[in-house]
This record gives C-alpha cells, structure tokens and sequence, in this order.
C-alpha cells in the first residue's frame, strides 16, 4: 500500500493548482499601486465626459457645437454615456493599458528577476502563459467594467432612469439596458483581450516593459491611419481597429449584429495568433 | 517532443488558423453564380412588382455612392453620405427605417396614418400625420397592375429600351434584372438603369444607376441582407423618448394647390428631363455663418462654394456656374436660374433658353 500511494504523491506535488496560482498572480497584480491608479483614472473618464456635457448643456452651447454626434446624444442619455466613454477611449486609450498590463506580466517581471521565482516553484512554461494571460484578461475585464458602471452611473443620476434610450428612439426597460451595456463590455473587453494576447507575445520577447507599450501603440496608430487610406483598402479586413466602429451597434434597436460579429471573429483571430507566439516564446525562452 | 519543435508547431499553427480567419473575413462576399430562372417578359416582371404589395421584411440597404458629388457633406451641413439602413416592413403599410450616418441614426417609423421622424443626434422627434387619401395611390394611376403596367412600360418604352437581362443573386436570393437602357436619340450621360427584382416575392432588391466608362455603377442602393418574415407590432410603434424635443407637424393642405410662378417647372421628357426654375438673386450674396454653427465660425458665400466646385460657363442664358457629377449636372446663371438633369451642359443650356 505505502508503496503505491507514495509515487502517486510524488507528482501531484510538483504541481500547484491552477486557480492558487491565479489568485497569487491577481493579488499580484491588483496590489501594485500603478494598477490602482490606472484603474482609477480609468472610472475618473465617465465622471468628467458626464459632468463636460453637462456643463456644456447648461450653458447651452447646444448641440451642434461641433465634435462627435455621439457625444453629443450621450448629453442627456444614460444608455449612449457608457458606451460612447467605451467607444472613445476603445480608440488608444485601453489598448495602451492592456499593452501596460501585458508589458509587467512577463517583460517587467523578467526585469526584476521576479520571474525566475515563478519558475523555480516549479511552474511549467505553458501553465506561467496562462497565469499570465488570465491576469492580463481579468485586468481588462475590471478596466472595462468598472468604466461602463461609473458611465452608468454618471448618466443616471444626471437624467435618471427614463433616460435609457437607444439611437433609434425607443427608450429601454432597465433590464434590457443592461443587456445592452453588458454585450458592449463583453465585446469591448474580447477586442482588449486581442490586444493583450499580441502584447503577450511582444513581452516574452523582451525584458523592458516600455517597448510592449510603444510597440503596441505604434501598432494601432499605424492600423488606424492605414484605415483611413483607401489604397490600401485590401489591407484594412487584416487590421483589429477596422470593427471598433461597430460597438454602436449595440445602441441600435433592433440590434445589427453582422459588424459586431465579425469583431468577435477578427479579435478570435488576433487572440489565437497572439497566444500562440506568446507560447512559441516563452517555451524556448532561456532562463 | 522537443521544446523547440513544439513550439514553432504552436506559433506557426496558430498563425495559420489566425490568418486564415482574417483572410476568410477579408473575402468579399462571393456574388454567387447566376441562378437559373424560368424566362419572363419586361411587362409580366413590372406588372407582378406592381401588383405586390410590399411583405413583411426586415433587410439591411447598402448605399454606395459613386456619384462625384465635388462635396461629400453639402454646406447646410446636410451630410448625403449613408452608411446604411435597416428597413422593417409588416406587410400591411406599417414600416420602419432607420438611416446610418456615423454615429448618428434617423429613424422613421409609420403606423397607419401617423408618421414619427426621430433624430438621434439632437434628440428630436417629429409626428405628421397622413391623410387617409393621401396615403392611397394617386388616383389617376390605374388600380389594375396590369393594366398600369402596360401603361408604365408603354411610356417608359418611348425613351427607352426595357428588357430582362439575365439574373442575378442579390443579397442571396435569386432575382431578375430588368434593364432599362437610353435609347440612341437620348441626350443622357446615363448608359442605363438596372433593378433586380426577387424572382420569388416580386420585391425591387438592387437598384444600380451605370454610367459611361465605368462598370462600377456611379449609384447603387441594394439590400445586402434581407429576411421575409413576419415582424413584432412593437417595432412600428414609437414613443418620444425623455428629453426629446417633439414637434409636430399637420399635413399642408396648400401641397396641391396650383404651382405659383417660383415652382419648378420639367423641361422635356423620359431621360432627357431637366428641372428648371427660379430663385433670388440674393441667395448667392455672401451671408454670415448660421449662429448655430459658430464654432467654426465661417461665413458662407455661397458665389465661393459655387466657384470652387463648379466651373464658370456662358452660353445663350447669359453667364453662370456649371457642377457636372457622374450621373447629371447643373447650371446656375447670375441671373437666378438653375436647371438640372441627367444630361449634358448642352441640353441643360436649351433648356434653359426654351422658356
């Protein structure tokens, strides 16, 4: 009998379990003070689109007075404020943050040396990617969330619960609105987690986390010029950015769903494409 | 396995499905072989659109604009760019269509007689309301389909050739084409109008305006998604949201009374139509800016749009503007005349000289 349980337990030892080591790694991550802070901006930007339009609408600079007609319907509109926040900030804003995130997970973490810890617990290479990269996904989740709530939040104590009303004019059950904010979120966030999985694999090929931000933001500079060109037209179903336009959608009523899917399937596509590099990296990474 | 083996297998594995997806996405959606359909004449195909009355349908219409247009967004700020509309039908004379433009959606929704118009970029509503006669057929158009039919194709028939040129899948459906082409003695700079017609339910679903030089059409409106099913009571009912400024809107009655001296008047006929008419002088005097539209703080004179986007011309009518698009042109003299048709500067100068 002793002989026959103590191989058994020999293995099951040299592997910890997955769920203990995300939560170490979230503990990790949620305890590092410039993820706070991100975070906390991030749910600042709700709270001062809200409180610019509303000024503006004092004032009465009125509608018209330039800018995004978006912005401009999110005014007195709490279902559009969220998401308009969403689509605004989707351009630059938190594929920067994600590229942050991704950056730290392995790039920053090999820079301190933290990284060799992990590997000395011992954590095979393929179970360190996934930690990694649930990490990164959880981060962006929280970003995005937390966003959408604050939005929420702001355009309902500036025009109350009547205010939830969708681009075509017909206004929303509160449970039906959240339905809507839901989908933008979970959307949103899959278009981040692509982002994320292509800063993973530029973060297991470097030590400094600051090139996984730049590189990241040269990136989807260059996608969004490059969509702005015609001429190069056959390029731009290769770019992620091409369907950030269609998370309006989901303010429509009778919600179109062929821009949105087709999000859904550019993002599978960067996810996978990213995440497998990553692995290829990290698995033949030295040290 | 070796740890290198595995993973270039996994990167390379990865970006092959990962390519391969973006690649399927990049795929412009194959137009599908011509579906074999039993033959049909020009006058059964329009007499069987006229007879059908519209069926319950939801469809998405894609509008894409080769006009030439020298502005993409006219001065007015009216922006005649559309990204595209989503129409619902119930199929008994309740509809609802929505207009895409960016961000910005007009909604119009009809139950009955009443008729909502929402914009959502200023949040603002508008109710009309239809005269019951109103929203019947115009009296003097025959009842029987097929006889307006006969009728239709016969007038149509004295500009212009009217045939069934083969079919087409439209939005995946099988559909015919029915082309309507100029004949020789026509001034028009337009090669010829087609309209696929669903071979099943007898609906329009492209309309495709060609013209000279090129194969791509310079307009074409053509649903790129469409669904024939019955469609929920609550999509053709509207409600004003919070906030919305409503205004409402009593049918003219004045609308039929006789045109006064400034109306437009039709010069010609078939292609080789052309609007003429009149208008002040005044109009192109330099003007400041609307108030509402301060921030860019521009004053609009119309004389410097006109000289920018048109061309300077002089003929019998004096001297004037002359804007060519692909599909017509327009002339405006000093004087305060316009006309405009899907014609040549030529024919646009006799008719103005023909009043």
């Amino acid at each position: 009998m002793t002989t026959a349980t103590l191989p058994a337990a020999a293995p099951k030892r040299t592997s910890v379990p997955l769920p203990r080591l995300y939560l170490a790694e979230l503990r990790w991550i949620f305890r590092r003070p410039r993820t706070l802070i991100v975070l906390g901006l991030l749910a600042l930007i709700p709270v001062i689109v809200a409180i610019a339009l509303g000024v503006g609408r004092s004032t009465d600079n009125g509608p018209g007075n330039g800018g995004d007609a978006l912005l401009t319907s999110a005014t007195a509109n709490a279902l559009v404020l969220p998401v308009a926040v969403l689509i605004v900030t989707l351009n630059l804003l938190l594929p920067l943050t994600t590229a942050m995130s991704a950056g730290d997970a392995i790039a920053g973490e090999l820079s301190h040396g933290t990284l060799r810890g992990w590997l000395l617990a011992p954590v095979s290479r393929g179970r360190l990617l996934t930690v990694k990269a649930l990490g990164v996904a959880t981060f962006t989740l929280a970003a995005v969330l937390l966003m959408a709530v604050v939005g929420l939040l702001a355009g309902l104590v500036m025009n109350g619960t009547g205010s939830l009303f969708t681009l075509s004019g017909t206004t929303l059950s509160f449970g039906a609105a959240l339905g809507h904010i839901a989908i933008a979120v979970g959307w949103v966030t899959l278009q981040l987690w692509a982002v994320g999985a292509v800063a993973l694999a530029i973060s297991a090929c470097t030590e400094h986390p600051m090139l996984v931000v730049v590189s990241v933001l040269a990136g989807t500079i260059v996608s969004t010029v490059l969509l702005l060109l015609s001429s190069v037209s056959w390029l731009h179903p290769f770019l992620l950015p091409k369907s950030w336009d269609a998370l309006v959608d989901v303010l429509r009523d009778p919600m179109p769903s062929s821009g949105l899917t087709e999000g859904v399937i550019r993002a599978v596509c960067y996810l996978v494409i990213g995440l497998g590099l990553a692995y290829a990296r990290i698995t033949t990474k030295d040290g | 396995m070796q740890p290198k083996t595995k993973a270039i297998t996994a990167a390379v594995a990865a970006s092959a499905v990962g390519a391969a997806g973006l690649a399927w996405l990049a795929m412009p959606a194959s137009a599908g072989e011509a579906p074999q359909l039993p033959s049909i004449s020009a006058e059964e195909l329009v007499q069987s659109v006229l007879s059908t009355k519209t069926p319950a349908l939801d469809g998405t219409v894609q509008v894409d604009n080769n006009l030439g247009l020298p502005v993409s967004a006219l001065p007015g700020g009216v922006n005649v760019n559309i990204d595209a509309a989503h129409v619902y039908n119930d199929g008994n004379g309740n509809s609802k269509l929505t207009v895409e433009q960016g961000s910005a959606d007009t909604t119009v929704v009809r139950n009955g007689t009443t008729v909502w118009t929402y914009s959502s970029k200023d949040n603002t509503a508008n109710k009309s309301t239809l005269q019951p006669d109103m929203a019947q057929q115009p009296s003097d158009v025959p009842t029987d389909p097929a006889a307006a039919a006969t009728q239709l194709v016969a007038k149509v028939r004295e500009s212009s050739t009217v045939s069934v040129e083969g079919t087409a899948r439209v939005a995946g459906r099988a559909a015919y084409e029915l082309v309507l082409t100029p004949k020789p003695t026509e001034h028009t700079v337009l090669r010829e109008v087609r309209v696929a017609v669903d071979a099943e339910k007898r609906v329009p679903l492209r309309l495709a305006v060609m013209t000279y030089g090129t194969a791509d059409p310079a307009l074409q409106v053509a649903f790129s998604d469409i669904e024939f099913a019955a469609q929920p009571a609550s999509e053709f009912q509207f409600t004003p949201p919070q906030g919305a400024k409503v205004t409402e809107k009593q049918p003219d009655v004045r609308e039929h009374a006789a045109p006064t001296k400034d109306e437009p008047k039709i010069v010609g006929d078939g292609w080789d139509t052309v609007v003429t008419g009149t208008f002040s002088p005044d109009a192109l005097a330099p003007q400041q800016g609307h108030p509402q539209r301060g921030k860019n703080g521009q004053s609009m004179d119309p004389t410097a749009l006109l000289r920018q986007f048109g061309k300077q011309v002089s003929g019998p009518y004096g001297t004037g503007y002359l804007i060519t698009t692909k599909v017509g042109s327009a002339l405006i003299t000093d004087d305060g005349r316009f006309a405009a048709g899907a014609v040549t500067e030529q024919a646009l100068s006799d008719a103005l000289s023909a009043k």
